[in-house]
Formats: C-alpha cells, sequence, structure tokens
C-alpha cells in the first residue's frame, strides 16, 4: 500500500444525501469596477453534507474564496451577491437562506463566528496586533456564548489548549507579534472554533505555513474536525492537502464549479479536462528528474472579458471546435459513481441543444450525436498520483485528453514507483 | 516601560542640550546686536553717542565675549530659571515669557483637541462611506481647509462674529478683563473669545489629520484582521470603532507630537491678526529687534514643548500599541 492509499481512504457510507447543512445554489457575484464587470462566481452550485470535509480547489482567481466570504456574506464593495441561494440546515431547524439575511441583520452576526467560523490565509495578518490573543477569543465567546468574563475567559484558555497551545495561559495573555506564524494560525483556528460551530471555512488556512507546520495545522483541524463534528470548506489550491483533509471535492474553475465527487473519485477517476491537468501540474516524487513539470497552457483569462461556452475551452487539451466554444455544458452525474457531477462536453448529458448560454440544472438529456465524441476510451492507463510520492489511478478519460501538447517523456502516464 | 521612559527623557536631555548651543549660536552668529539697533535709533532721533560710550556699553552688556563664555554665562543663569534680561523691555525676561507661553500652551493644546475632535470622526466617515457625496464634501473641505492662509481664516471669522453676531472679538479677553483677577466671570469672557483663534489654529491640523485619518483606515479596513472580526459576529460599529480606528490612529498620536511647531508658527500669525497675548508676536519682535535673551529664551523653550510633546505622543503611542510598549 502505498503513502496516497493510506491518505486517500476510501470513506465508506457516503453521507445522507439530503442531510446537508450548506446547500449552495446558482450562486452569482459580479465585481462593478470601473473597468468593466468581473463575474467572479458565475452560477456556483455545491453543497456540504454534515459532518464531512469538502475541498474546493482551483487555480488562484477563480473564485474559491469569493465562495467562502459568499457564505458569510462578507464580500466587500465593489463586489456585490447578484442571485442564488445559500440555504443554511443547522440540525432541528428550518433552513435558512443566508443571502435573504441582511448583511449587517442580528441574524447575520449571530450566524458568522457562532454557527459558521472562518480561518484566513494569513495567520501574521489576521489577528489584531492591538489585542491579546485571549482577549480576541474571548471576544466572540462574549458575544455568542455567554456574558461572564470568567467564563468566557475559562473557555478561551480550554480552546487555546485543545489546538495544542503549550501554557495556554501564557499564550492568552500574549500578544500576536509574540506568536509564531503557527501558534498564530492555531489561534486563529482556536478563535474560530471557541463557538464551536457546525461550518468552518477555511481559506486556505496552511498556505502561508512551512511544510512541517503544515503538517502540524492539518492533522490539528482533522482532530478537532473529528472530535467537534464540524462541517469543514477547505478552501485550498494544493491537491496534496485536498488528499489528506477531504472526504469530497469540488473543483472550480472561472466562477464555476466543473467536477464535484468524493476524494477518491478526484484522484482516481478524474472525469473533466481540468482536473486531469490540475493532477498532472503537481510536481511528484520519483518522477523523472528533468523532466517538465505539466504545466496548464495558457492562464486564466483576463476577468473582464467573457468566455462563450466552456469556460476552460481556450485552454483544454481536448477543445472540440464549434461545440465547446459555443455551448454551455450543464451539469451532469456520472452515472456508474455516487455523488461524481461533470461540466463538460466529453461526458454524455452535458451537451443540451437548444440551451445556448445556460447554466446550472442536471441534464437528463444526450444526444446521441454528441456522446460520440466523449466516449471514454476505457484506456486504463495508470496514471502516477501527483501529492504524495505515488500510487497509481486509473485514468479512465481519453487519451487524447493527456497527451495535448506534452512532451511525451514527461507525461507521467508510466507509473514509475509501484 | 520604565526603562523606554527613563531611555527617552535622556535622548530628551540631549536633543535639549543640543538646541541650546544652536540656537544661542545662530543668533550670535547674525551680524550687529541689540544696541547696534538701540545706537542707530538714538542718533536717528538726534542724541549723540561717542565711540567710548558705545565701547563702554558693549563691555558693559558682554557684547563682543567671546562665544563660549557668554553662552557659559547665559545656559548658568538658565539652569538657575534666569533667562537674562530683555534688552528692548529692560526686565529679565522671565517676567515676560511665562504668561505667553501659558496662553501660547493653552491655545495649541485647545487647537490639537479640537483638530481631533473634528478630523477622527469625519475621517472614519469618510472612509467608511469612500466615493459617496458627503465623502466628496469632506475630501473638498479638507482641501480648503489645508490650502486656505490663517490670517484669512481670522479676519473672515472676526468679521461674521463681529457683523452678525456682535460678538466682541480680537484679544483674548473684553476690555474689562484684561488686567482682573482670575474669576468665573473672567473665564468664561475667555471662552468666549478662544473659540476664533482654536479654529483659525487648528483648521489647517484639521484638515489634514481628517486626510491622514482617512487614507490610514482605508488602510487598515483592508487588512485580514478586520475581516476576522466581521467573521467573528461584531457588528459594523465595533468593527470599525474598536479594531480598525485604534489601528489607524498612529499617525494621529504621532501628528500630535510633531504638529506643535506648525501650531506654534500658525499661532503666530493668527496671533498677530487677532491681537492675543501669545509668544508669538513678542517672540517675531525679539527676532527683529535682535533682543537675544529674549528671542533665544523662546527657541529653547518652544523647544521643550516640541521634545515634550513628542515624548507624550510617544508614550500615547506605546499605551495604544503593545508592540511598541513590550518591544
Amino acid at each position: 500500500m502505498t503513502a496516497l492509499e493510506t491518505d486517500v481512504r476510501r470513506r465508506d457510507g457516503a453521507a445522507n444525501a439530503n442531510d446537508n447543512l450548506i446547500e449552495v445554489k446558482d450562486l452569482h457575484v459580479h465585481f462593478h469596477t470601473t473597468l468593466g464587470v468581473v463575474r467572479a462566481l458565475n452560477g456556483v452550485s455545491f453543497n456540504i453534507p454534515r459532518g464531512r470535509v469538502l475541498g474546493i480547489v482551483g487555480e488562484s482567481g477563480c473564485g474559491k474564496s469569493i465562495t467562502g466570504l459568499s457564505i458569510m456574506q462578507l464580500v466587500a464593495r465593489p463586489g456585490k451577491i447578484e442571485g442564488g441561494e445559500v440555504l443554511f440546515k443547522e440540525s432541528g431547524e428550518q433552513p435558512v437562506d443566508i443571502l435573504k439575511l441582511g448583511r449587517h441583520s442580528d441574524a447575520m452576526h449571530h450566524i458568522r463566528g457562532n454557527s459558521i467560523g472562518m480561518i484566513f490565509q494569513e495567520p501574521m495578518t489576521s489577528l489584531n496586533p492591538l489585542f491579546t490573543v485571549g482577549k480576541q477569543i474571548e471576544e466572540a465567546v462574549l458575544l455568542h456564548q455567554t456574558q461572564n468574563h470568567e467564563e468566557a475567559r475559562r473557555r478561551a484558555i480550554d480552546i487555546l489548549d485543545k489546538v495544542g497551545m503549550p501554557n495556554p495561559q501564557r499564550i492568552a495573555d500574549s500578544y500576536p507579534h509574540q506568536l509564531s506564524g503557527g501558534m498564530r494560525q492555531r489561534a486563529m483556528i482556536a478563535m474560530a472554533l471557541s463557538c464551536t460551530p457546525t461550518l468552518l471555512i477555511a481559506d486556505e488556512p496552511t498556505t502561508a505555513l512551512d511544510v512541517t507546520t503544515e503538517a502540524q495545522i492539518l492533522e490539528l483541524m482533522r482532530d478537532l474536525q473529528k472530535e467537534i463534528g464540524t462541517s469543514i470548506m477547505f478552501i485550498t489550491h494544493n491537491m496534496g492537502v485536498v488528499a489528506q483533509m477531504c472526504d469530497e471535492v469540488a473543483v472550480m474553475y472561472l466562477g464555476k464549479v466543473v467536477e464535484r465527487a468524493t476524494v477518491d473519485d478526484i484522484f482516481y477517476d478524474p472525469k473533466h479536462p481540468y482536473t486531469i491537468s490540475l493532477l498532472r501540474s503537481i510536481p511528484r516524487l520519483g518522477g523523472e528528474r528533468h523532466g517538465r513539470l505539466d504545466a496548464i497552457k495558457g492562464s486564466v483569462p483576463d476577468p473582464y472579458s467573457t468566455v462563450t461556452g466552456c469556460p476552460f475551452h481556450p485552454r483544454c487539451p481536448s477543445f472540440m471546435p464549434g461545440l465547446c466554444d459555443t455551448l454551455v455544458p450543464a451539469e451532469t452525474r456520472i452515472e456508474s459513481e455516487n455523488l461524481h457531477t461533470v461540466r463538460c462536453h466529453l461526458h454524455p448529458g452535458s451537451t443540451i441543444l437548444g440551451k445556448f448560454g445556460s447554466s446550472g440544472g442536471v441534464a437528463t438529456t444526450a444526444p446521441e450525436t454528441m456522446t460520440g465524441f466523449a466516449a471514454p476510451s476505457n484506456a486504463s492507463e495508470p496514471m502516477v498520483i501527483p501529492g504524495s510520492g505515488g500510487g497509481t489511478v486509473n485514468n479512465s478519460a481519453e487519451p487524447n485528453l493527456t497527451s495535448g501538447d506534452v512532451d511525451d517523456g514527461a507525461a507521467p502516464r508510466v507509473n514509475r514507483t509501484s | 516601560m520604565l526603562n523606554y521612559i527613563i531611555r527617552r527623557l535622556l535622548y530628551m536631555l540631549v536633543t535639549l542640550v543640543f538646541v541650546a548651543i544652536i540656537s544661542f549660536m545662530l543668533l550670535d552668529l547674525t551680524p550687529g546686536s541689540y544696541l547696534d539697533t538701540e545706537i542707530a535709533r538714538l542718533r536717528q532721533a538726534g542724541g549723540n553717542m561717542s565711540d567710548g560710550q558705545i565701547e563702554a556699553l558693549k563691555i558693559r552688556y558682554g557684547v563682543n565675549d567671546p562665544f563660549p563664555l557668554k553662552f557659559g554665562k547665559w545656559i548658568v543663569g538658565v539652569l538657575q530659571g534666569d533667562f537674562g534680561q530683555s534688552f528692548e523691555f529692560s526686565v529679565p525676561v522671565s517676567s515676560l515669557i511665562w504668561g505667553r507661553l501659558a496662553f501660547s500652551l493653552i491655545l495649541a493644546t485647545s487647537s490639537i483637541i479640537f483638530a481631533w475632535l473634528i478630523s477622527i470622526p469625519l475621517g472614519v466617515y469618510s472612509a467608511t462611506h469612500r466615493y459617496t457625496i458627503p465623502d466628496y464634501i469632506i475630501t473638498v473641505l479638507q482641501f480648503v481647509g489645508v490650502a486656505i492662509p490663517e490670517f484669512l481664516i481670522a479676519l473672515v471669522l472676526m468679521v461674521v462674529s463681529a457683523s452678525v453676531f456682535h460678538a466682541d472679538v480680537g484679544g483674548l479677553f473684553s476690555p474689562a478683563y484684561v488686567d482682573a483677577a482670575w474669576s468665573g466671570a473672567k473665564f468664561v469672557d475667555f471662552l468666549k473669545h478662544v473659540w476664533i483663534p482654536i479654529i483659525v489654529i487648528g483648521a489647517s491640523s484639521t484638515a489634514w489629520l481628517t486626510r491622514v485619518m482617512r487614507a490610514n483606515l482605508l488602510d487598515v479596513l483592508n487588512a485580514q484582521y478586520v475581516q476576522t472580526a466581521r467573521a467573528k459576529g461584531l457588528g459594523e460599529g465595533l468593527v470599525i470603532w474598536k479594531h480598525a480606528v485604534r489601528n489607524a490612529l498612529h499617525p494621529l498620536i504621532m501628528a500630535a507630537g510633531g504638529i506643535l511647531p506648525a501650531l506654534i508658527s500658525g499661532e503666530v500669525i493668527a496671533s498677530i491678526v487677532l491681537n492675543l497675548p501669545t509668544t508669538g508676536p513678542l517672540f517675531i519682535n525679539a527676532l527683529i529687534k535682535k533682543d537675544t535673551y529674549l528671542a533665544v529664551a523662546f527657541l529653547l523653550l518652544l523647544s521643550v514643548m516640541l521634545v515634550v510633546g513628542n515624548l507624550l505622543a510617544d508614550l500615547a503611542l506605546a499605551w495604544v500599541d503593545p508592540r511598541i510598549r513590550l518591544e
């Protein structure tokens, strides 16, 4: 068994499909700037099952962080939530559409920090330098949980202890500048978890940390997640972290979720060319030493422009002229697998003629004429899995997806490690 | 913290020694002395003085003593509270300056407080409502406030309050109270007069501080910890005033220390126009007439005020920011 296979454990018993803590439906966020409108989120839909960890992955600028901020209603001007729903279902309560609550309403303040906690990317700047760590945690506790200052102080120290701080009393009386980056991120996690939220949004919480600290923080989050049962929305661009942390994954590109599956399916059976490209662009142990690393050709398009058809088509190795650049692929479900959806014309069901420019909704019709393009070849060439130093995966995508313009010597289709 | 204060006090002493030497030297370097002015005046008035008389006066006043001797005599006196004799008024300098210095200090301090009280709320509003109509109005007012000269504001305010409100303007007291002892009535009269100079002296620093506050707060509002505070569920008011504004105050506190010279120079003009019994007009006069000991006493005491102001600002900064306190 390779390291990866231990990491990507097949988790049995997928959560009850109806028991979603959060359902995001067709979320649109636009930034109205003087240069034009940036459509940061373009119909994002996904759900987070109760008690599970959902990874949101994608390149910079694809809308991951904005999605997190939208759930908190913290998108700053000139950004504006233009449409969609965020249904939040705390156990035993009626679902609430968060976006219908006023940004500054009491109900929203009650959700922020109390029901949904958030951790940010930059531990060095995410704590206020003027207040002690303890005071900053107490502030949240006093706001949501208790009026009693001593009780709040006790809870702050408890939670600092829980996140593995040595001598929590002393840490509580320390100012942020007296702590290291890893310690500050622990303090942030403590603050976010101080009111035992049902959802934790972690926006690249380990990106700014060194790898040793990153491993510790990830372990801590996993342990706390198990202990408290909090659902986590884990925003990252690091596939290795996804493999370690997440139960399910949503891959985002240009403000849309292009593929949504369990973590195993994402690694062993990726369907969308973008997901496949992401997986191949990661350096791996055991790979050819001087071979070139695969990069996704091109870059994320200029945010002010609008891409017709499939947003990924200008960079897609399996671009089909006349189809991908005109017709927006619909979200379609991969029949054989649990919970696996993809937006790509290579897969039957995504191509719905007569619905040009539409988005959202699961397709039910799959014209025969179109499926010819996309029949999976069943060429189960093993593919070296990125992230954790080896392991294999069945890449059932068409061979032409994986070749593209990549130099054959570096194409990681040959399993070199097992 | 105690270490920090002691260290700062030592720096302060060193600074003041240098200030004393330099200011005394500067006044000494300028050619001529008060005697020349006095002789010229006497001659113009028709009197005649022999060279012998002039020489005798020069020796008496020590005009031609070497610099170290002059400075030595002076600094020994200063340490004993004797700032020397004013040539022009023929009275000890100390009897001239303390009352005026007190008024200057009161005016400068009230102007800073006035500037803070106006500029912080305006700056915060301006930053939190960026690119709205009120923000534009505040911005325009800021530019006007910075650009308009003090004497003009002084004149306009005097004209307006005299003709519209029929108030007694100019000076710090009504004629009836100028020489009266301090009493409740005199204090009320003082308040009635003091607001014009406070506005005049504080106007440009208010405008400037509003600008600084706005710019700083805009920076701080982009900081991650402000987002953290929001994500905690704090109301926007607490987020702004507790987490953001406190972090944006540094430059304002620093400004309070450094703004003193600007206030004093603003005060000179305002005092001349408004006929105020403060240091400004007397200081200018002493410089023009080469009344050396009076001028150098002012220079020294204003420097003391500046250095002390800076120390207070640094202490306030340390109080606000643990990163400085715990260094």
